[in-house]
């Protein structure tokens, strides 16, 4: 089924691990106009999948591993691509996105998605050569068993081996922590990790540890020259932004721990509190003064948001800011060295870390609680190595954290502090000083996820500093951004290009008469942000601090005002909540832990909450779904959904 | 004449190597010049101008303030550059 469009490779393929057949899922031009690609492709197609009684641990549920149009084009910070399937920590449809090169090279195999059903009847790993599916035992090769990195390598020897040659190829692993069913386990791609909602041990229940892709294929675009010289300003943009050019570059997203600090919104303690003490030994600048090597960054990014810091005498991944901040003041924590280290062992054993850190914060309160006499204590960090090598291989009091704080709270008590949403643990910012925030952890389709919940702390102190205790207008910003970035995912591109959304003088002059006026009239604009979610056609444009829309109309040949964009976004969003409703996901679901919504962080103001019920109220009445949380008849056939 | 204890966190900071000094001044405007100066020292040939300072984000006792903000003694004045997202 070919495509008249550039960008895509006009193939999705089905692929049956159990009968090791493939076949070609239909996939027409009208599908990707309305569906671009990534999560929303992913997502239309497991609505057609799943009816609500499946299993995440079964061989009805499938892995749909898909790119966007915009992966591997040039287009700048596009190298992305995403994970879908029905997650076992939340039990609804869950995604998971991922830099490196492994979507690049799925397209140049000829596919733009791969869906993968079934079940393999042994520990298997996957190479995909063009329409080539060969399945290896991965008992016999000795890569079952083997940490992410350690897997990685295997997998380049022994294709190597096969092919009698060095060649590029892309390639995605379960460590440990997949293979024995962690519910937080992720999977690793290059240095990168799709890591949230748990999808690496729907791979290790599937008994696949590896998949590796190479091809031939040309991914064409539709008006090359334009598109090149286009992509130039693009990078330029990107590189004189400078959240983008500047900020991500010299500190990656540990620089946020500070301001984090500042704005009393560094969860610290189990979020007890959102200020921590040793803040500045574990921050970004110290990060960057004592322990970073290099910066690295996606093929075709300028951001180079990674840092490369020394453990134990090698050059590995350093952390980003959501494992730093959990790691250290979440578990009252001052020593850098600690977090790396437990970092980069989270990442080699295959595990999320926000989850794991989060499930540790809630297991050292639990203990001193009384609840649960498990050993942990906050500040005591000697032994966490070897509890993850214990959750990872489901030792001991490690077979209990495998299953995170959520059932764990349920089985001990403790659930007003075990800090998740859905079952996903949230990460470092405290949302009783960025309330926007708490909303979008708590309606976020994959859990307590801060991207996919809106992201608004931006809004609320880490860029802007609109009043962070207003509900006003929250529900609508949530609601706008969260559209943008599900657009943007679907595109194949990074998150963090909607940062240049922010005109930079609202950044570097953060105390102008103009950027005042901006924080104050913006919880006054509700209104007319809620306009524009209801008609986003009205934007029938490209914006210039958005190039996003003209590259994919430059790459596709499809057209893409702005209002389109927003409106792919929202047609996504939407249709993951449709899927999830099929299993009974509704407003009860859409929650904070008591910590969050009922008592003040600081009890001498007691706006220092969460107001959820108000923000979801205008949440839902934002989105078209009823107050219970379900989308209406009327807005799914509109967004073309049913 | 205020006596406050200034921290330096950010882009700032890893530009100057700066990271705190104590200093006599009645305005939080009154600190920049001698922030300069210090940087200055520390770091010779350093690009920082006043304008970077300017740009920082101010904040006294976890309160974002304005340059014109009065100083009181003993306080702790946090300048931060913008930042952004993860």
């Amino acid at each position: 089924m070919s495509t008249s469009f550039g960008g895509y490779m006009g193939k999705v393929v089905e692929l049956d691990l159990t009968t090791q057949q493939a076949k070609e899922y239909p996939w027409t031009d009208d599908d990707r106009r309305l569906f671009v690609g990534g999560k929303i492709m992913a997502a239309r197609i497991l609505q057609s999948m799943l009816t609500g009684s499946e299993s995440p641990f079964s061989e009805e549920n499938p892995i749909i591993i898909s790119t966007g149009p915009l992966t591997g084009t040039g287009v700048p910070s596009s190298f992305r691509f995403n994970i879908s399937s029905l997650s076992p920590q939340t039990g609804i449809v869950a995604s998971s996105n991922c830099g490196g090169t492994f979507g690049y090279f799925l397209k140049k195999a000829g596919m733009d998605a791969l869906i993968i059903r079934g079940k393999c009847p042994d520990h298997t790993w996957l190479e995909i050569e063009n329409d080539k599916f060969i399945f290896h035992d991965a008992d016999e090769d000795g890569l079952w068993g083997l940490r992410v990195m350690a897997s990685q390598e295997r997998v380049k020897e022994l294709l190597e081996e096969r092919w009698g040659a060095k060649r590029a190829f892309g390639q995605m692993v379960i460590g440990p922590a997949g293979e024995n069913g962690v519910l937080y386990a992720g999977i690793g791609s290059d240095e990168r990790a799709a890591g949230r909602t748990g999808l690496g041990s729907v791979m290790g229940w599937k008994n696949l540890k590896a998949i590796a892709v190479t091809g031939n294929h040309e991914i064409k675009i539709a008006n090359p020259k334009k598109a090149k010289e286009f992509n130039k300003k693009f990078y330029k943009k990107l590189r004189i932004h400078p959240l983008t050019g500047t900020q991500l570059p010299r500190m990656g997203t540990a620089g946020l721990v500070s301001s984090m600090q500042m704005r009393g919104m560094l969860a610290t303690r189990n979020f007890s509190d959102g200020r921590f003490d040793g803040f500045d030994k574990v921050n970004g600048e110290t990060l960057a003064e004592n322990h970073n090597i290099v910066n690295k960054g996606c093929v075709s990014c300028p951001m180079k948001c990674s840092r490369t810091v020394n453990v134990d005498g090698r050059p590995v991944k350093g952390p980003e800011l959501e494992t730093l901040g959990l790691l250290s003041a979440n578990i009252d924590n001052d020593n850098l060295e600690v977090v790396l280290r437990l970092n980069y062992a989270l990442d080699d054993l295959g595990m999320d870390s926000i989850s794991a850190a989060g499930t540790i914060a809630w297991a050292m309160e639990a203990n001193e609680k009384g609840l649960w006499d498990n050993g942990l204590s906050f500040g005591h960090v000697d032994e966490l190595e070897q509890i993850f090598d214990d959750i990872a291989h489901r030792r001991g009091i490690g077979d209990e954290l495998a299953l995170g704080s959520k059932r764990l709270a349920e089985k001990y008590g403790g659930l007003d502090f075990a800090i998740q949403s859905k079952g996903l643990e949230l990460s470092a910012y405290e949302p009783r000083r960025a309330v926007g925030m708490g909303l979008g952890y708590a309606v976020s389709n994959r859990g307590g996820c801060h991207l996919n919940g809106g992201y608004l702390v931006i809004l609320e102190g880490l860029g802007l500093f609109v009043d962070p205790q207003t509900p006003k207008a929250k529900a609508d910003a949530t609601m706008m951004f969260q559209d943008l970035m599900e657009a943007t995912a679907a595109c194949g591109m990074c998150l963090f290009t909607t940062y240049m959304f922010f005109p930079s003088p609202l950044i570097t002059r953060p105390n102008s008469v103009i950027t005042s006026t901006v924080n104050k009239v913006m919880p006054h604009i509700g209104a007319a942000l809620r306009g524009i979610n209801k008609l986003p056609q009205i934007a029938h444009m490209h914006l210039p601090n958005l190039p996003h829309t003209k590259a994919f109309e430059l790459v596709t040949g499809m057209n893409m005002t702005m209002g389109d964009y927003m409106e792919r976004g929202e047609r996504g969003y939407t249709l993951e909540r449709h899927i999830s409703t099929k299993f009974g996901v509704s407003a009860k679901d859409d929650t904070l832990p008591k910590r969050l919504t009922d008592e003040p962080q600081d009890p001498s103001d007691p706006t220092t909450v969460v107001p959820l019920d108000t923000l979801k109220r205008e949440y839902y009445h934002a989105r078209g779904w009823t107050q219970s949380g379900i989308p209406t008849t009327h807005t799914l056939k509109k967004l073309k959904i049913i | 004449m205020a006596h406050v204890n200034v921290k330096l966190l950010g882009m700032f900071r890893l530009d100057t190597g700066l990271h705190e000094l104590e200093a006599e001044a009645s305005y939080v405007k009154d600190l920049y010049p001698i922030l300069l100066a210090k940087a200055r020292e520390v770091k010779p040939g350093t690009q920082i101008k006043a304008a970077d300072i300017d740009g920082c984000i101010i904040l006294i006792d976890g309160k974002q303030c304005r340059k014109s903000t009065k100083l009181k003694d003993g306080q702790t004045v946090y300048l931060m550059s913008p930042v952004c997202g993860g």
